[in-house]
Parts: C-alpha cells; structure tokens; sequence
C-alpha cells in the first residue's frame, strides 16, 4: 500500500504502520505543520510538535538552528540518535517535508514521511487524535562529528554556476510566482521581493502537482511521468529544487531524491526571497524558462 | 465596533494564550447559513487560502450581513474569520469596508502562524471588503 514502487520504499510509511508503532520507544512521531493552532488542537496520540519556524530556524541569523540547539530540541523530545523519526503535518506534508530535509542536514538517520500527513489521518483512515501533550524521558543526543550537508543544500554561488552550467532546476510555486506577476503578499510588502520572476533555466512544476486528492504521495509511475517524461528530468541529473524559502521545495527535493530515486538533487532554500533580491544575479520574466 | 477591542485582547495574551483563544475563537463559528451551502464554489471561494475558506454577504436591516465557511482543519484561518465575524457584528458597511490590514499584524498571528497563511488572512480580509462593498451598493 505504502510502497507503490517507490525507489526508497522505508521512507514513507503508512498510517497503519503508524498505528502499529505509537508505544514504539524506538520511533517518535513529530508533527510540523504551517498552522501552529493544528496541534494543540489535536494531533496523533503520543506525538511531538517540532516547528519548522520557531524551532528548527535561527531566529536572528537566516539559517537553522546550531548543532547545539538541534540537540537540545531532540533530547527533549526523546529523540536520539538511533530514534526512528516519523515526520507528518498540514498542507500534503510540506512542512513535514521540510522538517525532514533539516533533520537530514543535522545528520539525523532515519527519517520518514507518514503518508498523507494530518489530512489522510483525520479524513481517509479516521483515525484517532488527542489534545493531550505527552512526555518523554529525555535522550541523549549527538549531531553527528563527520556532518555533510552539501548533497542536500545549495547556496546562492552554488546556484549562479549551476544555472550557468545549463544544469537543471526546479521551480515549484505557483504560476503566478513563476512567472512574476506576483512578487509579494498584499499587505505584506515587507516579505515581498523586489523583482518577480524565476531562476535562468528553470522548469515550473508546483509542487502540489506530486500529491494525490487523499493527501498521499503520488505512485512512483505517476511521479515519472511529471518529472521525468514531462520535465525531462534524468535519475543521474543533478537537480535543484527551490521555491520562496524553501518549505515547498522540500517536498520536492524528497519526491526526486527517495520516491523517483535520483542521484544528486539539492534543496535551495535561500530560494526567491533571496534570488529576487540579489544583487547581480540574472532572472527570467515570464512563462518561459 | 468591537473588533478593535477583541484585537488588543489577543495581542495583550502571551503566545499559548493566544493559541487557546484562537482556538476557542475557531469552535465558536457559528455554521454557515444553509441557503448558502450550495454556492460553495470558486466564486465565492478566498482564492489566497490553502484550505477552501468560503465568505457570504446578503443585505440585511442593519445594512449588510456576512457569514463564513472556513474548515476545522486551518484553524487559525477559522479563528481569525471567527474574530472577524464577532468583532463586526453591528457595524455598518461602510465600516467594514473601511477594515484595514494592520488588525492582522496588530492581533498577534505573525508569530503563530506561517507567512502562507498569513497571506491567507489577508485574502480573507480583502475579500470580506469586497464582498460587502457590493452588496452595499447592489
């Protein structure tokens, strides 16, 4: 069921094998979700809240959060080193998605996506929820000495040879975001960029496009056939995936990397808050890439 | 209109505070009026919202009535629209049209809530001015 011939099957689970594994003391569930209110309302029993924002992100600096602090956040959690970490959220799992890569770039080894996230638990399997916050003893935990993000991550000067090697990028926002009519939230033009558009050589793709109406990932044939057959995506590629900050293409970046099983694919999460911004940096207008 | 006042409340709160009452905000939507359930369509649908947030306005003998469909699951959107509802009771169209954006950033929710469902909020607002404004007028 959970499988559906994906390159890394391990990585998604089901809500069944949730089910069967929540007094596991080896597997922590860990709700991220974009809407804060989701899991002091209810959430699946014995889980944990982890936020993408408050948590996992630098609140002065723009990156995550130091070694130290990650490791805070795990022991308190009861998460160690060995803990079987199941990540599930709101919005088809982006911000699980994202929770996920940031774990990954802690070193943290084994990861995984409940699939459907909050929306297949609630709606399609039904199953049960609580308000109550559980409590874990606490673990110990250590990010790891030998730490290598740069098969996951890209910064900006990354980005700028990649895109002037012809190499291939994915832009998952919406449309309108691709093509620079929208540059900022109405209301909001202090989160705004000041051009619109998207990176040289980009394909658009919203992201949304890998997700089923129940909330679950696409089969690994569905998935082909957008990335693949439709973007002319190749497994030994080497692929960015960005979007504004880089939560969308999170979700993305796990589609490619363990459902289609491709090589070498890297999360850009300066993304088009930072592009748009840049000082120097080609962009494209446009529906074209 | 009271809405001033119910903003201030909640920015007043610390952050868990502020999610109990947003929270209590979110159960105490009243349900939508049944002659509109059929017209949940795009038309009526705040486009900026992920989940399907639906508004309503209809002439009323105060001047302008309004009424929301917003889902369990985004509870914070459902919060804000309920804070909306019960703060503009009573007022005037020409004060609801008047709403400005500031009561989202004054009330708290940047913290709380992800800059996608803040541009949600935002929709839901301008949506709000919207459709009062043309059943004012109408």
């Amino acid at each position: 069921m959970s499988a559906q011939n994906y390159a890394d099957p391990s990585v998604v689970v089901s809500a069944e094998w949730v089910q069967e594994h929540l007094n596991d003391p080896k597997v922590r569930i860990v709700e991220s979700s974009g809407d804060a209110l989701l899991y002091p309302m209810a959430h699946i029993p014995g889980s944990v809240k982890i936020d993408w924002h408050n948590d996992l992100q630098d609140q002065t600096v723009r990156d995550y959060i130091s070694n130290e602090a990650f490791e805070k956040i795990c022991l308190e959690n009861g998460i160690s080193n060995d803990t079987t970490v199941v990540f599930y959220g709101d919005d088809n799992n982006w911000w699980a998605c994202y929770a996920f890569w940031a774990f990954k770039l802690k070193g943290h080894k084994d990861c995984r996506i409940l699939n459907g996230g909050r929306k297949y638990w609630i709606e399609s399997a039904k199953l049960p929820t609580t308000s109550a916050k559980p409590n874990y003893p606490k673990s110990d935990y250590k990010v790891p000495a030998d730490l290598d993000w740069r098969e996951l991550r890209v910064f900006r000067d990354g980005v700028l040879e990649h895109c002037k090697a012809g190499r291939p990028l994915v832009d998952v926002r919406s449309p309108k975001e691709y093509t620079g009519e929208r540059t900022h939230m109405e209301g909001y033009p202090e989160e705004g960029v000041l051009r619109g558009g998207h990176i040289p050589g980009a394909v658009s793709c919203p992201w949304g496009r890998a997700v089923a109406d129940d909330g679950r990932f696409k089969s690994a044939e569905e998935l082909a056939a957008i990335y693949e057959q439709e973007l002319k995506l190749k497994k030994n590629d080497d692929v960015i995936a960005y979007c504004r900050i880089g939560e969308r293409s999170s979700l993305t970046w796990f589609v490619l990397k363990y459902l289609l099983g491709f090589e070498k694919v890297r999360n850009y999460d300066g993304s088009w808050t930072e592009w748009g911004n840049v000082v120097g940096v080609p962009i494209v207008k446009g529906a074209n890439p | 209109m009271k809405l001033a006042e119910l903003v201030a409340e909640l920015a007043d709160c610390d952050k868990q505070e502020r999610i109990e009452m947003l929270l209590d905000y979110a159960r105490s939507l009243p349900p939508l009026p049944p002659q509109f359930e059929a017209l949940r369509d795009p038309e009526h649908r705040v486009e900026e919202c992920q989940s399907p947030v639906f508004l309503f306005a209809e002439k009323s003998p105060e001047g302008v009535a309004w009424y929301a469909d917003v889902p369990m699951e985004a509870p914070t959107v459902r919060g804000f629209v309920s804070l909306l509802w019960e703060g503009t009771q009573g007022a005037s169209p020409a004060e609801l049209s008047a709403l400005s954006f500031d009561i989202i950033g004054q009330s708290g929710l940047k913290e709380i809530l992800g800059m996608q469902r803040m541009a949600g909020l935002t929709g839901v607002l301008r949506r709000l001015k919207k459709i009062v404004a043309e059943t004012a007028a109408g």
